[in-house]
């Protein structure tokens, strides 16, 4: 069919070529052509003007730390600083002058920081000196005045990016945030004329093809940066007449519909300039952090003419594979410069002597902390569509504390190598996982998905769903002591063996983990040494309902089966569950959902959404307050006691440790006043690590919270609860005098009215105290 | 709750805090070291016995922190000024920094009070009770802002049983 038609047309052609064309014929091709190029511009036109107008980059969420807040008092040393400052690219200079350059005298420091578009608004920059002293921030004043500051908020580090599907990555900027230098210098490096051709520069092209003549081959173009951008935006790189005679088109319609800065702005966030793996590094904003890891509006006028030097070809002027290249090329378009005197003969003198100042190239994983990252973008997921994420340009502002996740990530991975040494296992046998949290904010500080920080796989603290063994202990006392009339820390627990036929038939034998049975034991001794039998005991007291009812108040959502054996913690959660749950107990009864995000800001910095702090009480404050008590004799003289190896004695802690059947599972959940920390240590196949809680996850607890100081009290105090001195044997009242008494906290009212033998004379006990009346009146 | 009523009390920040301070001065040290064990004492008997119950008003040092107070004042420009998201927001950078700190969240109440928000602001009151054990004219405060949630929630009986509470802890 095709065939024929064609042969059809030659013969008419042959036809129309052996007649001597007359005059009105011609002018009618000649119409049909005009007709035909018109239609064509007009629709070259509209796609000019509909990709232009709508041209919208598709940028990538940026996601940041928290950032960091500089005051009098503040717990960071001046080496934790300076792994911040580090990390946020600040430059150590003699004598500060700009934004991002800082100098240090031992544990002085002077900085001028950044500004900032934050949620609130734009942070500006501050010219300040701070100075450090035992692990703390002692002062913070002006730089210039010397006036003491109260409060300054740096910049925030840059964690990682959220990119769409097809890696293109850029840092968008608007013209007037880019330093005139760079324009005036790409200008006339690239296109003299820009200012007066209409999209294409003849003069230029006759100017190329010269120097091309002469050198037998392709020196010069004589592109304009207008065809240039037209070239990067809508066609493609192959070199055809066709296509250059569409990019001359298209120029002069670009031209013709915009103006010339909204063309130049375009071009320096489109030009391609770079590539990092499968990420493509287009306009000079990005590229500024990929060779100098700075903004663009922070380099020197040698990095501005090298970014400008590889503008020709990015590839070939590539200055980390080709120095030579490059510096030779950078110095030609600083003698240019110079020749136009946008810069002095001095000031090119000093540039053409610096090296290229180029940053390492480190092919690091795009995303610093993968599994925190991984949580962001869970969290993320519940409000916005995944090609907003990756496209929208989002500035994503977590709660991530860099310096705990550093911390995090070193002792969980120097502790798994430890233990396999210890225990003569292969190496990577075991693994890992870790989560830390504000206590009051519920802010996730750090997290750990394994072993390797770096790897960006299976999340762990998230996903792996294991039991949790004694860790739910805590809920099972806590319904207890909701009960004062029934239980309080001093009642005795029958630790004596059990067994229990449930009705089906099935028959219970729990076991304490030391294999003996202790009698009758106070209560708060019954969790602190973590005893099964009478957990198991007091749990077929209460019910397993009442339990789960409680279960529930802490934040537990997974189903719950109504056995016997969840008592004893036969239920699985995610290291991050069982934070939320631990959550509660250390906010002192209130429930506080887990963050990872503060704020989202739309690619123009305005404000998108903000994750509040909230909280909803759960747990009394009384009886949160005993159950706290509990798990701080859990790490004083319980399981938990090794803690104190290593933390100092006067550090408030309570925990609880968890360990599971063959010992495949050791847990460790714990708090200070300020932090939450959850660990969790197995393998991924399942088999036993031969560790219990305390031999395993309690130590990289306890590495971790070395690191920290929190001075504060566990749960300081709450109305509603008094104190008497008990004799832990008889579980009845004691006073000072009597050996092994221990003060314990009752809910006003149900401490107990028996006197222990050990009270000589049975005279009246004084009232408990109420300090909190003599203190405030 | 009308704003400007909101900022009378944001104003009168610094009079509640320098009194926390005063009070507090003695306690702000980290805990007593540890008494040898069987040595009974009234701080500390052994490892991990209760601090004595006076230290409930442990309160640290950066209760009076320069910082806090920065934070409260941006706070009340930016709810002044109409923005309360970013005064909650400020609120919040405060309560990062002194997370204990009661006057703190009962202004974060306050604001979400303010925002149209009862409910959150009667848990964020409760908090704020919850850190001031024996501060009974916090706790007032506290439950008369939740006597004005719960009237919002048109809940009249919970907020004259509040306004009750509101009242007698104003008068101990």
């Amino acid at each position: 069919m095709v065939k024929r038609r064609k042969r059809g047309r030659k013969k008419t052609r042959r036809k129309v070529a052996k007649r001597r064309p007359n005059r009105s014929l011609r002018v009618r091709i000649v119409m049909l052509l005009a007709i035909l190029l018109a239609g064509y511009v007009v629709y070259l036109d509209f796609q000019v003007r509909h990709q232009f107008t709508g041209k919208r980059w598709s940028l990538p969420a940026r996601v940041y730390a928290r950032p960091l807040e500089l005051y009098t008092g503040l717990e960071l040393s001046a080496e934790q600083f300076v792994t911040e400052l580090k990390a946020l690219h600040y430059r150590p200079v003699v004598s500060p002058r700009e934004s991002g350059q800082f100098s240090r005298n031992k544990n002085e420091f002077h900085l001028i920081s950044r500004p900032f578009d934050f949620w609130d608004g734009q942070q500006a920059p501050g010219n300040v000196r701070v100075s450090f002293s035992a692990g703390k921030l002692t002062r913070l004043t002006d730089g210039r005045s010397g006036q003491a500051l109260s409060l300054l908020r740096l910049d925030p580090v840059l964690v990682g990016s959220f990119y769409p599907a097809h890696n293109e990555d850029r840092v968008l900027l608007q013209l007037d945030e880019v330093p005139v230098s760079l324009t005036d210098a790409l200008i006339v490096i690239e296109d003299r004329d820009f200012f007066s051709h209409h999209g294409v520069s003849p003069a230029a092209i006759a100017r190329a093809l010269f120097a091309n003549i002469r050198a037998a081959g392709v020196v010069q173009g004589g592109s304009t940066l207008t065809q240039q951008l037209v070239k990067n935006f809508f066609l493609s790189s192959e070199r055809s007449l066709t296509r250059k005679l569409n990019e001359a088109i298209m120029s002069l319609l670009l031209e013709w519909h915009y103006n010339k800065d909204e063309i130049l702005e375009a071009y320096l966030n489109e030009v391609y300039l770079g590539q990092d793996g499968n990420r493509a590094i287009h306009g000079f904003g990005l590229a500024s952090y990929f060779y100098f890891e700075r903004p663009l509006a922070e380099l020197s006028i040698d990095q501005t003419a090298l970014l400008v030097a590889m503008v020709k070809g990015p590839s070939y002027y590539n200055p980390r594979r080709h120095p030579e290249r490059a510096t030779a090329r950078r110095n030609l378009v600083l003698d240019v410069m110079t020749e136009l005197e946008l810069i002095t003969v001095e000031e090119s003198a000093r540039a053409r002597a610096r090296k290229l100042g180029v940053s390492d190239y480190q092919r690091k994983a795009i995303n610093t902390f993968p599994a925190f990252l991984d949580l962001v973008r869970r969290q993320l997921q519940r409000d916005y569509r995944d090609e907003d994420i990756t496209s929208e340009g989002l500035s994503i502002f977590t709660t991530l504390n860099p310096q705990v996740q550093w911390q995090l990530e070193r002792v969980l991975g120097a502790r798994l190598d430890g233990l396999e040494r210890e225990r003569k296992l292969k190496a990577d046998t075991l693994q890992g996982a870790a989560v830390v949290t504000s206590v009051q904010g519920g802010e996730v500080l750090a997290l750990a998905g394994g072993r390797d920080p770096a790897f960006a796989g299976f999340n762990r603290a998230l996903d792996a769903h294991r039991q949790v063994g004694s860790l739910l202990k805590p809920a099972v006392y806590l319904t207890a002591l909701e009960q004062p009339q029934r239980y309080t820390l001093a009642t005795l627990l029958d630790d004596s063996p059990l067994t229990f036929t449930a009705r089906n038939g099935v028959v219970w034998k729990p076991g304490n983990y030391d294999r003996k049975n202790h009698g009758d034991v106070p209560l708060y001794q019954a969790l602190a040494h973590s005893y099964n039998v009478s957990t198991a005991r007091l749990g077929l007291d209460m019910g397993i309902e009442p339990i789960i009812k409680t279960l529930r108040r802490l934040g537990v959502e997974q189903q719950l089966n109504p056995y016997p054996s969840l008592v004893l913690g036969a239920v699985e959660m995610s290291p991050l569950q069982v934070t939320h749950m631990y959550q509660t107990f250390a906010g002192g009864g209130f429930r506080t959902p887990l963050r990872a995000i503060n704020a989202v800001l739309a690619a123009d910095k305005t404000p998108l959404q903000r994750y509040q702090l909230s909280v909803q009480s759960a747990i009394e404050a009384a009886p949160n307050y005993l159950i706290n008590t509990a798990m701080r004799f859990a790490v004083r003289e319980g399981t938990g006691r090794s803690i104190y190896q290593s933390l100092p004695a006067s550090q408030d802690v309570a925990g609880k440790t968890g360990t599971t059947d063959d010992l495949r599972d050791s847990w460790f959940a714990g708090f200070t006043g300020d932090h939450l920390g959850v660990v969790w240590i197995g393998r991924d196949d399942n088999k036993s690590t031969g560790l219990t809680g305390s031999s395993g996850a309690l130590r990289v607890w306890r590495d971790l919270f070395t690191q920290f100081n929190n001075p504060g009290w566990v749960q300081p105090a709450v109305e509603g609860v008094e104190y008497h001195w008990i004799d832990p044997k008889s579980g009845s009242l004691a006073d000072a005098g009597c050996q092994d008494a221990v003060q314990l906290p009752f809910i006003t009212g149900s401490g107990p009215v028996k006197q222990a033998p050990c009270v000589k004379e049975k005279k009246a006990l004084p009232d408990p105290v109420d300090w909190f009346k003599e203190l405030f009146q | 709750m009308k704003l400007a009523s909101l900022f009378r009390v944001l104003v009168a920040v610094q009079l509640p805090l320098s009194i926390h301070g005063c009070s507090t001065a003695p306690s702000q040290q980290a805990p007593s070291p540890v008494v040898e064990q069987g040595q009974p004492s009234i701080n500390y008997q052994a490892p991990g016995y209760q601090p004595a119950p006076g230290a409930a008003t442990v309160v640290t040092a950066s209760t009076q922190a320069p910082a806090v107070v920065a934070l409260l004042q941006q706070a009340e420009q930016q709810a002044n000024a109409g923005d309360l998201e970013s005064a909650a927001a400020s609120l919040e950078r405060a309560i990062r920094i002194d997370p204990r700190n009661a006057v703190l969240w009962h202004h974060l109440a306050t604001v979400r009070l303010s925002q149209g928000e009862p409910m959150q602001a009667e848990q964020l009151a409760s908090k704020s009770n919850s850190l001031a054990p024996g501060n009974y004219a916090q706790q007032s405060r506290n439950w008369l802002l939740i006597a004005q949630a719960r009237r919002q929630l048109n809940n009249a009986s919970g907020a004259a049983a509040a306004e009750r509470r509101a009242r007698e802890l104003g008068a101990r």
